[in-house]
């Protein structure tokens, strides 16, 4: 089974675009994710630059509207995700409770869904298009 | 640059409910365009936040679990497309032609390049960058 854990990073909405992770904490990720790397876990990872340095994109009537960051109106952001190959949805839970993240961050443990979740039917109407790993 | 394209969750995807063949058929072809033009990276749906749980860290080594829905949330995610794209112009373009409408919102987002943190940090941690970056590679063939 796969799980992505989104990081919800306390305070990320006010971000600045240019906002960097401090040197001491990105150590501290490098240690847990050799960890995962070890437990042969991890599949992915990535960290987001802030909202205020994104876009939305929304689609009405077949038109595509163009917002820049900051989002005012969002309160819980997105800061990056790990993705993870793991047995089940407690193993997942195990491993996002040991990352070390400042208080009152927030992850979100989120099953992925694979082809084999979908009907016969809908799996032939998808198809080609698979990266990851299924 | 890469970047991260988030599709939002809905009341059909929260209920669990898969999308139709028809909606697959057309989403296929949208991937197939960004494949064919070496943009797409990855794209997954995920199962609703009901399966979910969210972990609140208090303090270090403490934490809250809270399991999902999570009803008190306007803005949750269904599903992701990691893109690669010369600028956040053309990230933008690229994502203007996916299948969408109904006033759906989809949110582009950079993605944090290893080089850009420059020589904030040491070459050791540079070096284990590369080696796990690696690694997550072989793990995911």
């Amino acid at each position: 089974m796969r799980f992505m854990l989104l990081v919800h990073p306390a305070g990320y909405d006010t971000a600045k675009p240019d906002f960097h992770p401090p040197a001491e904490l990105v150590e501290k990720m490098g240690k847990f994710n050799e960890s995962l790397s070890k437990a042969g876990v991890l599949l992915s990872l990535d960290g987001l630059h802030p909202p205020s340095a994104g876009a939305r994109v929304s689609f009405t009537g077949g038109k595509a509207t163009v917002k820049d960051g900051p989002f005012t109106e969002a309160k819980e952001v997105l800061g990056g995700y790990w993705m993870i190959q793991v047995k089940s949805r407690a193993e997942a839970i195990e491993w996002a409770k040991r990352a070390p993240m400042p208080d009152g961050d927030v992850i979100e443990v989120r099953q992925v869904q694979d082809m084999a979740d979908f009907p016969p039917e809908l799996r032939k109407a998808s198809g080609s298009v698979r990266l990851g790993k299924q | 640059m890469r970047f991260v394209v988030f599709v939002p969750a809905g009341p059909e995807s929260e209920r669990g409910m898969l999308p139709d063949a028809k909606l697959i058929a057309t989403m296929q072809k949208f991937n197939e365009e960004l494949a064919d033009a070496g943009v797409i990276l990855a794209a997954e749906g995920l199962h609703p936040t009901s399966k979910g749980v969210r972990l609140k860290f208090d303090a270090p080594g403490k934490t809250t679990p809270i399991d999902g829905p999570f009803t008190e949330s306007k803005e949750l995610v269904a599903g992701f497309w990691m893109i690669q794209a010369a600028s956040m112009e053309d990230a933008v373009r690229w994502m203007s032609k996916a299948p969408f409408g109904g006033g759906v919102k989809l949110e582009i987002r950079p993605v944090f390049e290893f080089a850009e943190f420059g020589t904030t940090l040491t070459p050791e941690v540079r070096k284990n960058e590369e080696r796990l970056r690696a690694k997550m590679a072989a793990n995911r063939k």
